[in-house]
């Protein structure tokens, strides 16, 4: 390749890694020196903020506002991609399906088998999907081993890495011994829906902790109605996938609806008090869709996406408690059911993701006393777990 | 060793950029494009992956203590910033794979052998400091020049200061050194001087930080946030929420199987 990059040049080393060094004269050895710069352009690889483009060339002053510098988002914006959303799409969904399957195995008697088979499918096809989802979006994929290096209580993130690989592990061997009738391997396959039942418990709420432990102002201020949320998402997407699956007995029609009708009705109960809270938390006194730390609700794409979450569930609700339901009304409620809790989880990351660029949802947030000053006693500090 | 940091004097940094040329420099980063910002000289932006500090730029027409340019209320005021190693750091309680370790200086350390590239850290900072570098993967931020330090040298910054604006040393010496010059500012008729974070007592939500500001005006100012807090000392309260959250659908998992069985006939 050395022909191509002639090392006497310069200006070619400049375009080539920004860095400008005569690799005949120094040695890369610094602390940064082994960051890889791939791409052609480095100008792409740091995008500065809408106001670093010159729309705003002035500091915000006194006035109205707290100040700001020139518009200048305080936080970074989260680096993921649509994988996290869906993934905590997919993850509760197999959580509150391996809950469920857990559940119908212990207290079905027996009536429920082809439910209970399908919600140990469903839980295991849930994790893998998820595992490829989380470990797609990783800056390096193959290191992906190293979330379980270590146990960390402080990250709801390694705690959950922890969640999802027992979770999949029970799933998996449970799907697998889903058809044995009777003998020892039925009964390891009824011991591991259990222990998956038990872990999607928090598999389906978990992810709301992981947002909410953030300094993003609408995840963090919304830590309280958060997890309901996501919960009550989790279980109504279980419920709506079950109404789209076939060859059901009227026994477990009757289980299947209840567990999504509940599921829907609490995710839009939890709806109405997250939006409660995060309006309360900057302290503005304003209407919600002008408050700081709420707006990202009300307005641009990720407002636009709550706004529909909310009318999905709110449809799929409706067909789901309708008497005398045909084939094709279970089919209507599941998949509205299921578009809800997607719109659900991304609504929530785009509000994140537009909160982090809005210098002044942190500023008056933490003005108007929801910062450290909200914590009564001051932090305890307390030593890591890390185990190696 | 003992805990070492930063204290940065905003009041007599003159903007030279000396700190960010000499880190990228020591450290050898690559740069970030050359860009025009038209936010006064402050075409950097912002701290990033590979921008470890960050001169701000504050040029507006407000009135200042003892600054006057003959024109006006026209001031100036200048600030390098730098990730804060705070005592408890967002960011290290945050990462899920212990990337992020505490070093025998006191600073936050990210090995780049061990990072995955998850992105957590990059929204657990309360500053806005680390970030992932889009090409290489993995999040980078400020080391406090470890390799420089194992050597009993100064940070690259701090040497390269022309005017003792960024000054390194012991953590408890720098206290008593910005409690002197706040003072003495005070005298000289700046009585809006004050330390930012320099002590768990200034800035509970950190614990106190490693690199702490002397500054003159609002923090906001200076796109550094007034009250932050570490994320997680705020999640013991999400937990419990999500734990009621999990009474909840276990009880409901329960109640639809036994539902569903005393119903239906089949």
């Amino acid at each position: 390749m050395s022909f191509l990059f002639p090392a006497d040049s310069s200006d070619r080393a400049q375009t080539r890694d920004g860095r400008n060094v005569d690799e005949k004269l120094g040695a890369l050895q610094g602390e940064g020196a082994h960051q890889d710069i791939r791409r052609a352009r480095i100008d792409s690889a740091f995008p500065l903020p809408e106001a670093g483009r010159g729309e705003k060339t002035a500091p915000t002053l006194q006035g109205g506002a707290t100040p700001d510098y020139y518009g200048q988002p305080l936080l970074k914006e989260t680096v993921w991609t649509w994988m996290i959303p869906a993934y905590f799409f997919v993850g509760g969904l197999a959580g509150a399906s391996s809950a469920f399957g857990g559940a119908v195995q212990l207290f079905g008697g027996g009536k429920l088998k082809r439910l209970e088979r399908q919600l140990r499918w469903v839980g295991a096809a849930g994790d893998m999907a998820s595992a490829a989802l989380l470990i797609a979006d990783l800056g390096r994929p193959a290191r992906f081993l190293n979330m379980l290096r270590v146990f960390r209580p402080t990250s709801p993130m390694n705690v959950g890495t922890w969640i999802l690989s027992g979770s999949g592990a029970c799933n998996t061997v449970s799907a697998l011994l889903a058809s044995q009738e009777r003998g020892p391997l039925k009964r390891i396959g009824d011991a591991a829906s259990l222990g998956a039942g038990v872990l999607g418990v928090p598999l389906a709420g978990y992810t709301a902790v992981l947002l909410s432990n953030t300094a993003v102002p609408v995840w963090q201020h919304a830590r309280r109605s958060l997890p309901l949320l996501f919960t009550a998402s989790s279980v109504s997407c279980a419920g709506a996938l079950m109404q789209l699956l076939p060859g059901h007995s009227p026994a477990e029609r009757r289980a299947v609806r209840l567990f999504a009708a509940a599921g829907m009705l609490a995710e839009l109960a939890a709806g109405v008090l997250l939006e409660r809270e995060a309006h309360l938390a900057s302290g503005s006194g304003l209407p919600a869709a002008t408050d700081p730390v709420a707006k990202p609700l009300h307005h641009g794409a990720s407002g636009a996406l709550w706004k529909a979450a909310k009318v999905l569930t709110v449809g799929a609700l409706a067909l789901t408690v309708m008497p005398q339901r045909r084939r094709t009304t279970r089919f209507t409620a599941g998949a509205l059911g299921l578009a809800a809790g997607l719109c659900t989880r991304f609504a929530i990351f785009h509000a994140g993701k537009k909160s982090a660029r809005d210098p002044q949802a942190s500023f008056q947030a933490q003005r108007a006393g929801m910062g450290a000053a909200e914590l009564a006693e001051a932090p305890r500090s307390f030593r890591l777990l890390v185990l190696r | 060793m003992g805990d070492k940091g930063f204290f940065t004097d905003t009041t007599v940094c003159i903007g030279c950029k000396a700190c960010e040329v000499a880190c990228k420099e020591w450290n050898q980063l690559p740069d970030d494009g050359f860009h025009f910002t038209g936010m006064s000289y402050d075409n950097t932006g912002h701290l990033g992956a590979s921008t470890w500090r960050h001169v701000a730029f504050v040029e507006r027409p407000a009135p200042l203590q003892q600054q006057d340019s003959g024109l006006g209320n026209f001031s100036w005021l200048l600030h390098s910033d730098v990730c804060k190693h705070c005592e408890r750091a967002g960011c290290l309680e945050a990462c899920p794979t212990g990337a992020i370790v505490r070093t025998e200086f006191g600073s936050v350390y990210v090995q780049p052998d061990v990072c995955n590239g998850c992105g957590y850290c990059v929204s657990a900072c309360p500053f806005g400091v680390i970030d992932r570098r889009a090409d290489d993967g993995r999040a980078w931020k400020c080391t406090l020049c470890y390799d420089r330090l194992k050597d009993d040298q100064t940070p690259a910054c701090a040497k390269a200061c022309p005017t003792s604006s960024i000054q390194f040393g012991d953590l408890a010496e720098l206290r008593e050194r910005a409690q002197e010059r706040v003072e003495k500012l005070h005298e000289g008729g700046v009585t809006d001087a004050y330390l930012y974070g320099e002590s768990a007592a200034s800035q509970p939500g950190t614990a106190g930080l490693h690199a702490f500001f002397l500054l003159v005006d609002k923090p906001e100012v200076y796109n550094l946030p007034p009250d932050p807090v570490v994320p997680t000392a705020k999640s013991k309260e999400a937990w419990r929420s999500m734990g009621l959250a999990g009474l909840g659908l276990a009880a409901l998992a329960v109640g639809a199987a036994l539902f569903g069985r005393a119903g239906g006939g089949a």
